[in-house]
């Protein structure tokens, strides 16, 4: 019989206590992947949504940071003069090879305000679009009732702010002091979109006094979004030699976007650290107990010609499969409460991927736990002398 | 070479066991000179405190003498490094316990082959796991080679303790208090056994007890008291109390 058939005879045999091992090691893992988890999936989610709209680059002003984002995710207060559209247009067009391919611009100003809906003045984001090029360039973009604007002062609202505030077709709001109709309510779409204004461009930038200047450039180019190097180099371009503006590709978008979140991530780090931490220490205590319970059977082995390294072995073998356990099982509950998380809660909808890496860490951690733990009450019991543990039995 | 083949000499010179406690030095064994040659049966006696024990754990190299020698075929072994001594007590030495409880997770069979999962015997012909069958059965174990040792009475688990020690070929047996927790029936299975093994197989076999018609069975008893060797005498000039 091999010395590890011998450990996992004896986890078998504890069951209660290997019970509880595994419970202190499946615990923070769970904690730790469903973190890691959702906050991948709210990644994917993003770059997903990115793509299904399209842009290849995104255009903004290089002053924003994310304390300039606001809590939907976009920049309200910072601005780009509209003459930097076509400096970048040209950028990209020395780039790209082929001249027939067509650079569509998407440009949007948003400004937060408060906006009369009703009697009541709540603040929002106001989208100022133009309807006919984002209809181009995003088909996928829909109305679930009424239409598109026709004229200067007709609006359109993302579904979940029609519905928080019980807006519906035909009602007026006010925004920058004149009133629009509203004429269609959007698609949800999990994104910001759901919850702002959108109002035709020219009009939104009038109204804030800020005509010439837009917040946000999105540009769609099929050579680039072919060609990821050839996109990189157009965004490195475009960064050197237009002042006072940041490109950006969806993907780097999107993760500046969850910065935030990201902030939050590092918060959540530090409470499964902690988790981590209590569980060493409850594994420590649980293995330290068990092992004193074991200093008869430690005596018989090193009497029957047991050395230290293969007491060591048989000992670090049970905890450290103890481990590997919990960082399967723990792995595998993250699975389940970022699939409920995300079910109930989140409604990112990206869909739960099972990533290789955070498995391989969720392994290494739950290996972790329980080798710390384990390590010096086994070394120290491993170096207990025969006569000693039998000192209770060897009466005489 | 079979360790029973090599010839066995055994000798304590002037071994002195000191133990430094919280309340001063204590004199565990005081001048004990002692000589066990192959095949004998040595019986410990002595009252609780006169150093059985400890002297049974100088003669099994599981500790150290204060002073003195331990001399094992000529060869001084209480100077032999802890690794080298785990080698030679794998080679030599096979100890049975007063309370020797099998290990819960395995077996009849597996607990008697326990120690082959530490080392390889050495110039063994055969299979090892009939041999130990066939121990196992010597002992009148046979039905109950797969059972756990929850399922065993007292006496059946001191016979297993006995057979995991014969696996091994020792040279010598050491056992502390072997028969204190059993009935008489199993107490005298026990001594005959190791008096079968003494004579038959050339083991010699030391064991401790306070019992005096158990070490009556013995070929020599040595007598302690507060550390000290009283007397060292041949069982035939002891009158048996039966």
């Amino acid at each position: 019989m091999e010395l590890i058939v011998l450990a996992i005879k004896d986890i078998l045999r504890r069951k209660g206590k290997s019970l509880y091992l595994l419970l202190a090691i499946v615990i923070p893992v769970a904690i730790l992947s469903t973190i890691l988890l959702t906050f991948d999936n709210a990644d994917s989610s993003l770059s997903d949504l990115a793509s299904k709209f399209g842009f290849t680059l995104i255009v903004q002003p290089k002053n924003v940071r994310v304390d300039k984002i606001n809590q939907i995710g976009v920049n309200t207060s910072e601005y780009i003069p509209e003459g930097v559209i076509g400096e970048v247009e040209k950028v990209i067009r020395e780039i790209i090879t082929n001249p027939q391919d067509k650079i569509i611009t998407i440009v949007r100003f948003y400004k937060e305000d408060d906006i009369l809906t009703g009697k009541s003045n709540i603040s929002s984001v106001v989208a100022g679009v133009d309807f006919k090029t984002e209809l181009e360039a995003k088909p996928s973009w829909a109305l679930t009732s009424g239409r598109w604007p026709k004229s200067e002062r007709e609006a359109v609202l993302g579904g979940t702010y029609a519905g928080s505030r019980k807006i519906s077709l035909d009602n007026t709001i006010t925004i920058g002091g004149s009133e629009f109709t509203v004429v269609g309510i959007l698609q949800n779409y999990n994104s910001s979109e759901d919850y702002m204004i959108f109002a035709p461009f020219a009009e939104v930038q009038k109204l804030f006094n800020k005509a010439g200047f837009v917040s946000v450039i999105n540009i769609q180019n099929v050579s680039l979004d072919k060609d990821k190097k050839l996109l990189r180099t157009a965004i490195e371009n475009i960064n050197k030699n237009i002042p006072n503006i940041t490109a950006l590709s969806p993907q780097q978008f999107s993760t500046m976007k969850y910065a935030l979140l990201k902030k939050a991530l590092k918060f959540l780090i530090a409470i499964v650290t902690a988790t981590i931490a209590v569980s060493i220490f409850s594994i420590f205590n649980i293995v330290t107990s068990v092992l004193y319970s074991r200093v008869k059977e430690i005596g018989l082995l090193k009497s029957v010609g047991a050395s230290r390294s293969q007491l060591l072995l048989i000992f670090l073998s049970e905890y450290l499969t103890i481990g590997l356990i919990g960082g399967i099982i723990g792995y595998s509950a993250g699975l389940l409460m970022t699939y409920l998380l995300d079910f109930f809660l989140l409604n990112l909808g990206a869909g739960i991927r099972i990533n290789l890496l955070y498995f391989l860490s969720a392994l290494l951690v739950g290996i972790f736990c329980s080798f710390i733990a384990s390590f010096y009450p086994t070394h120290r019991l491993s170096k207990i002398k025969i006569t000693e543990s039998f000192r209770t039995q060897w009466g005489g | 070479m079979d360790k029973t083949d090599s010839i066995f000499f055994l000798e304590l010179r002037q071994v002195n066991k000191t133990f430094n406690l919280p309340s001063g030095e204590v004199t565990a064994l005081d001048h004990i000179s002692l000589t066990i040659n192959k095949g004998e049966l040595v019986a410990l006696v002595g009252p609780s405190g006169s150093g059985k024990t400890t002297l049974l754990n100088i003669i099994g190299a599981l500790d150290r003498p204060s002073k003195g020698e331990v001399i094992l075929e000529g060869k001084r072994i209480d100077m032999l490094s802890e690794e080298a001594l785990v080698i030679f007590r794998r080679e030599k030495f096979s100890f049975i316990f007063q309370d020797a409880k099998p290990l819960r997770m395995l077996n009849v069979l597996e607990n008697t082959l326990l120690p082959f999962n530490f080392f390889k015997p050495k110039n063994r012909n055969g299979n090892i796991k009939s041999e130990g069958i066939d121990i196992i059965k010597s002992l009148g174990l046979g039905h109950r080679l797969y059972h756990m040792p929850s399922q065993l009475s007292g006496g059946e688990i001191q016979r297993v303790a006995i057979a995991r020690a014969l696996i091994t070929h020792p040279a010598m047996i050491l056992a502390d208090e072997p028969t204190a927790n059993l009935d008489r029936n199993n107490r005298l299975f026990v001594i005959d056994t190791f008096r079968k093994l003494s004579k038959e197989k050339g083991i010699a076999i030391v064991f401790s007890t306070h019992d005096l018609e158990i070490a009556n069975k013995a070929d020599r008893i040595v007598h302690l008291k507060d550390g000290v060797f009283l007397k060292d005498e041949a069982v035939c000039c002891i009158p048996c109390p039966e």
